[in-house]
């Protein structure tokens, strides 16, 4: 027996040079899409110059891999205009998920030269 | 208003009833000049059942409706009252039939999307459309190659499907429905222009009708549909026309949905194909076991994959691989197809795991996406009774070591996953099996498989750990099938994603016997520490003898 997932849902905040965006629910295949579309959509050219993405996980639930690719994304787009990743709030289970993964430094660090770096900024890849 | 007497005679009718009814002349003899439904229900009524239906008797009166509504009169005399009703009458067969047809296409929906066979649903197609539109009806299919699927059905007769090389010009507006063109009115097809091939074999008399509709399908044409009447039969009416494109549009769906479906079911077959795990066995004195349980559904390929390369020779090392790419799907199946390719094309360095995981990220990494892989690479060579490991893990859950007393250990190996991040670094940890010691490696399908006692509860590492400390000196398929009973049992009905297992296994020596001059080495009784007093049996009990993993030393 599944217990019924806790509803998803993203609440943005913004407050001068910084974009907040509170993830509550699970980050799965069905809602971590929106989470890219959501910070990406922010992140625009043309939009507010925010200098700092801080993603708040308090009430995240649960992650899975796309979860964590989406975040992986989230840091790429980030890293692209120049913005740091702030991972806030970061429930047991993502800790360990960050850590066996190798990607809690990664993700917390400003990469602006990425393999990818040079690119196109992509559209948000469908889970 | 007419009376008419117990005889069926008209003695008396109005001016109205004589302009509705011309003939009568007010002595008509019994029954003369009644039309016929009047007539019996004027003997209805004077049989002595009165005046009983529900509905007042109607009926036509020169292409007009009429409803009659009987007055008894004097000496068994009755009084018809004659209203004309032809405008209700016809808005109520526009109704009937109206209601005739969206239960039709509502039927025409339901058995046709019940099937995603397309040809079944090109049979039932053309069988409706004989049922319901015309006397024959032949559906043609979009050509595949230079051929078309033509299905032909007759009212009565079982439906008919061949391929042929049809040439879509011959039947006026075809061509122009296969590419999905507006129907051509049935008035601009000339019967007598209809080639034989669009003619169902049998079909009885000339052809009087014919409409050609388009199957309107998702972006590309399903096809079209022919309907034929026979010149017996009146011709197609606009009103039919437009009850055939709403036919044809059901229908059209339901095809390009079947042909969706089978689309897709090829892809995933022969992509299954492709991804299906090897079959592992005893390779160079290492024992190898592997398990794959595919998540239920089926439609959706998973991520998780496993492959045993074989050192050249004994002294070689193999190279294990085991792993879990993110998502599902095709883009998932794409990822892992890669990866095990590039994977068999960089074993020449496999005695470099970051070297090696390196140029695989390097290869993976795009900017489409951050689609990652997590994975476990370990090394294996059997040397002097004992297997030598090195293990890496690039994101993945650490191996599990089994020692022979039944400690589990967890490897200490970490590194970043692949495929996601602009370089990869990881710890390869080493590691020696003696005699009947395991290492497992193994996906999150088992660690998170949600089930227990109370439902929705993870299985966990330190159930798994568990599991493994009873799993002491067993043979590496009794292990891999252990752990997959036990999570298949934490699951019980729950639904699961992929779980797949590998056990690696130093084999036990067996004391030497001699069988018909050959050399064996025996299989000795285990001394392991499974069968607890009140435990069900599991393979690899001590004293099982497991003569399959037995072979040449």
């Amino acid at each position: 027996m599944i217990t019924p997932p806790f509803e998803f849902s993203l609440i943005v905040t913004a407050a001068a040079d910084v974009l907040t965006v509170e993830v509550a629910g699970e980050l799965d295949h069905q809602t971590s899409d929106a989470l890219v579309r959501t910070v990406v959509g922010h992140l625009s050219p043309g939009g507010a110059a925010f200098r700092r993405v801080r993603l708040d996980f308090g009430r995240l639930t649960w992650i899975d891999s796309m979860g964590l690719s989406a975040l992986l994304a989230v840091h790429r787009h980030a890293g692209a205009v120049g913005v740091t990743l702030h991972l806030d709030s970061r429930p047991g289970f993502l800790e360990r998920l960050l850590t066996l993964t190798g990607t809690l430094d990664h993700l917390t660090t400003t990469v602006t030269t990425t393999a990818a770096a040079g690119d196109p900024v992509p559209e948000a890849e469908a889970g | 208003m007419l009376v008419v007497d117990r005889a069926g005679g008209i003695v008396e009718a109005n001016d109205a009833a004589r302009t509705v009814l011309p003939d009568v002349t007010g002595g008509d003899g019994p029954y003369e000049n009644l039309p016929d439904w009047l007539t019996e229900a004027h003997r209805h009524m004077t049989g002595g059942l009165g005046a009983t239906w529900a509905e007042p008797p109607s009926g036509a009166i020169g292409g007009r409706h009429f409803e009659a509504h009987p007055r008894p009169g004097a000496d068994g005399d009755v009084a018809w009252w004659l209203i004309d009703a032809t405008d209700r009458h016809l808005a109520e067969e526009t109704l009937r039939r109206e209601q005739e047809r969206a239960a039709i296409l509502s039927e025409v929906s339901s058995t046709l999307l019940s099937s995603l066979n397309v040809p079944r649903c090109m049979e039932v197609t053309a069988r409706l459309a004989t049922r319901h539109l015309a006397d024959a009806a032949v559906l043609v299919a979009p050509a595949q190659g230079r051929r078309h699927p033509v299905t032909y059905a007759q009212a009565h007769g079982p439906a008919v499907r061949v391929t042929r090389a049809v040439d879509p010009a011959t039947v006026p507006g075809l061509a122009e429905a296969l590419q999905g063109f507006p129907p051509v009115p049935t008035r601009w097809i000339d019967p007598g222009a209809i080639p034989a091939w669009a003619i169902p074999e049998g079909f009885e008399g000339p052809v009087g009708s014919v409409t050609v509709t388009p199957l309107p399908g998702h972006g590309v044409p399903a096809g079209a549909l022919i309907l034929l009447r026979s010149s017996t039969v009146r011709a197609f009416t606009e009103s039919e026309n437009v009850f055939a494109r709403l036919f044809a549009a059901r229908a059209g769906a339901a095809l390009s949905a079947a042909r969706l479906y089978t689309e897709q079911a090829a892809v995933t077959a022969t992509l299954m194909q492709e991804l299906l795990p090897p079959a592992l066995g005893g390779v160079h004195g290492v024992d190898y076991a592997g398990g794959y349980r595919p998540a239920q559904d089926s439609e959706r390929i998973g991520g998780d994959f496993y492959d045993v390369h074989p050192g050249a020779d004994p002294s070689q090392e193999s190279l294990v691989v085991l792993g879990d790419v993110a998502g599902k799907g095709l883009d998932a199946a794409v990822l892992t197809g890669k990866i095990r390719n590039t994977l068999h094309a960089l074993l020449p360095l496999a005695h470099d795991h970051q070297h090696v995981l390196n140029l695989l990220n390097a290869a993976l990494l795009t900017s489409r996406h951050t689609r990652f892989a997590t994975l476990v690479l370990v090394s294996a060579r059997h040397r002097a009774g004992r297997v030598r490991l090195r293990l890496t893990s690039a994101g993945h859950l650490p191996p599990l070591i089994v020692r022979a007393d039944g400690r589990v250990e967890e490897s200490g190996t970490r590194g970043n996953l692949v495929g996601a991040m602009p370089a990869v670094s990881v710890r390869t940890e080493e590691t020696v099996l003696a005699p009947g010691e395991t290492c497992l490696l193994y996906t999150d399908g088992i660690t998170e498989a949600r089930g227990g006692p109370l439902g929705g509860e993870l299985y966990g590492v330190e159930r798994l750990k568990r599991a493994l400390a009873e799993c002491a000196g067993m043979p590496a398929e009794a292990v891999v099938e252990r752990v997959q009973m036990l999570a298949a049992q934490w699951l019980g009905q729950g639904r699961h994603d992929d779980m797949a297992v590998i056990a690696i296994s130093a084999p036990r020596p067996r004391p030497l016997t001699v069988t018909g001059g050959d050399m064996h080495r025996g299989h000795s009784g285990n001394p392991g520490r499974s069968g607890r007093p009140g435990e069900p049996g599991v393979p690899g009990d001590p004293g099982t003898p497991h003569e399959r993993h037995g072979r040449s030393a």
